[in-house]
């Protein structure tokens, strides 16, 4: 039985989520998206703090993904404790108490041909 | 002033679902109390942390077409006047007393204790759905009419929406096909209409007309997109209000919508609700007199018919002014 995979610690630096979008929404908004997979058996309970390149950090972000449970977050949707600035660069760091697999996603529909982009999160 | 020694239930008349309560007791108190001598208040908030004097004298509110504000349900008081002279009132001998007393904002006197009209103790199915904005907007007359507490979140973020109904178990409405659920729980009213909020956030919030609440909610929603997504991530919040005869009711003699819109506390405010404020102006809105707004003396004078009629009770009462206190008297423009 697999007991646990990912870690504890991921990184993101590049983070900006486009102001604008086209197309239906919420499908078609433009977003940054955290993906988490925990493949555990206990509940992952992560903070989020967010950085930028004028201000001091916010966070933390409380986010929990259940056992066995992937989860999708967007970025714009985060207000606990303050919302993030659109078209802003920021960077997150994660701490999670069990290890998880962290995914970022972009989906930018500012113009009508859509682009999605993807990648690993840095596992610290 | 404290108002810590009076709270909890001084008498009650089962047989009319009535109940005095001190006017101190806290609503996440108060629920638990009326449960236990088989009653219920006929609606609440989003939160209950408020004292049942504190939400009678704002016109607090929850949401349903159906159902008045809190304060509506206020049917005595027992009052310490400007002049310390302890009073008490009745719908039954001071009916207009009562109706000026229902949103007064400690300006008519020190509230001690509350009768209140109640209904015996009932139990609610909330429901939860997702669905998109124009879904929701074509269907608002049915989901108010359809439900016994409705209102909806929406996001702008994302341009959704979240539909929130209340009703009774055995009595369930229509489903919605359009909308995917997401949130399925049961239990006492008490128990299951007002939320948990730690968040802290600033709110401005006004009652427009219940006919004028689509298009109003229309131009604030295109607003937003406009030009407030990149700094706001919290949801508009749109509710229903039956009319009552408050003299300075935000309802006062019509059915209402109350649009709100939030930020976070942390975060900057002023600019984006100075934007909002003079499109729930241009409604007939008026505001929430316990959240942020912009109004004073002539400008809400000119949004309630029972203005005058309210002043001139309250210099009676109070004619030293012992109660208008400053932030009051500027508010009011009354000396």
């Amino acid at each position: 039985m697999l007991k646990s995979i990912g870690s504890k610690i991921w990184a993101i630096p590049g983070g900006h989520v486009p102001l604008l979008s086209s197309g239906e929404e919420p499908r078609d908004t433009s977003c940054d998206e955290l993906c988490v997979l925990n493949a555990g058996h206990f509940d992952a309970h992560l903070q989020l703090t967010i950085y930028y390149e004028d201000r001091e950090p916010v966070g933390p972000y409380p986010l929990t993904v259940a056992a066995q449970r992937v989860r999708h977050v967007r970025f714009n949707d985060l207000i606990d404790p303050q919302a993030l600035p659109l078209d802003t660069a920021y960077a997150a760091l994660i701490i999670a108490d069990h290890p998880v697999v962290v995914q970022f996603s972009r989906r930018d529909t500012s113009q009508a041909a859509n682009a999605i982009a993807t990648t690993l999160a840095f596992a610290g | 002033m404290s108002m810590r020694d009076h709270r909890g239930l001084i008498d009650y008349d089962a047989a009319r679902s009535q109940a005095t309560v001190g006017a101190g007791t806290v609503l996440h108190d108060l629920g638990p109390i009326l449960h236990g001598i088989g009653m219920s208040m006929q609606n609440l908030g989003d939160v209950d942390t408020q004292t049942i004097a504190g939400v009678i004298g704002t016109g607090t509110h929850g949401s349903g077409r159906k159902l008045q504000n809190i304060s509506a349900t206020l049917i005595g008081v027992r009052a310490v006047t400007g002049s310390g002279e302890i009073v008490e009132w009745s719908i039954e001998k001071e009916p207009e007393l009562i109706d000026a007393a229902r949103v007064s904002m400690g300006l008519l006197g020190i509230f001690t204790a509350v009768r209140l009209q109640l209904e015996p103790r009932y139990r609610l199915r909330r429901r939860e759905h997702c669905t998109r904005t124009e879904a929701c907007l074509a269907h608002l007359h049915e989901l108010a009419e359809a439900h016994r507490n409705f209102d909806f979140y929406w996001y702008p973020r994302r341009d959704e929406v979240k539909l929130r109904t209340l009703n009774p178990p055995e009595a369930p409405p229509p489903e919605l096909p359009y909308a995917r659920c997401i949130h399925d729980q049961e239990g006492f009213s008490h128990e299951i209409i007002a939320r948990e909020r730690q968040l802290k956030f600033e709110e401005l919030e006004y009652f427009v007309p219940a006919e004028a609440g689509p298009a109003c909610f229309r131009e604030v929603r295109r607003r937003i997109l406009e030009r407030h997504r990149k700094h706001v991530g919290w949801r508009v919040l749109y509710r229903l209000i039956a009319a009552d005869e408050g003299f300075l009711s935000p309802v006062h003699d019509r059915d209402s919508v109350a649009i709100s819109v939030h930020q976070n506390a942390s975060l900057p405010y002023q600019e984006y609700f100075d934007d909002i404020e003079p499109i729930l102006r241009a409604h007939a809105g008026r505001p929430h007199w316990g959240k942020k707004h912009s109004l004073h003396g002539a400008a809400l004078a000119a949004l309630y018919p029972r203005w005058n009629d309210f002043m001139t009770l309250r210099r009676r009462l109070d004619p030293q002014g012992v109660f208008l206190t400053a932030p009051m008297a500027r508010l009011l423009r009354e000396e």
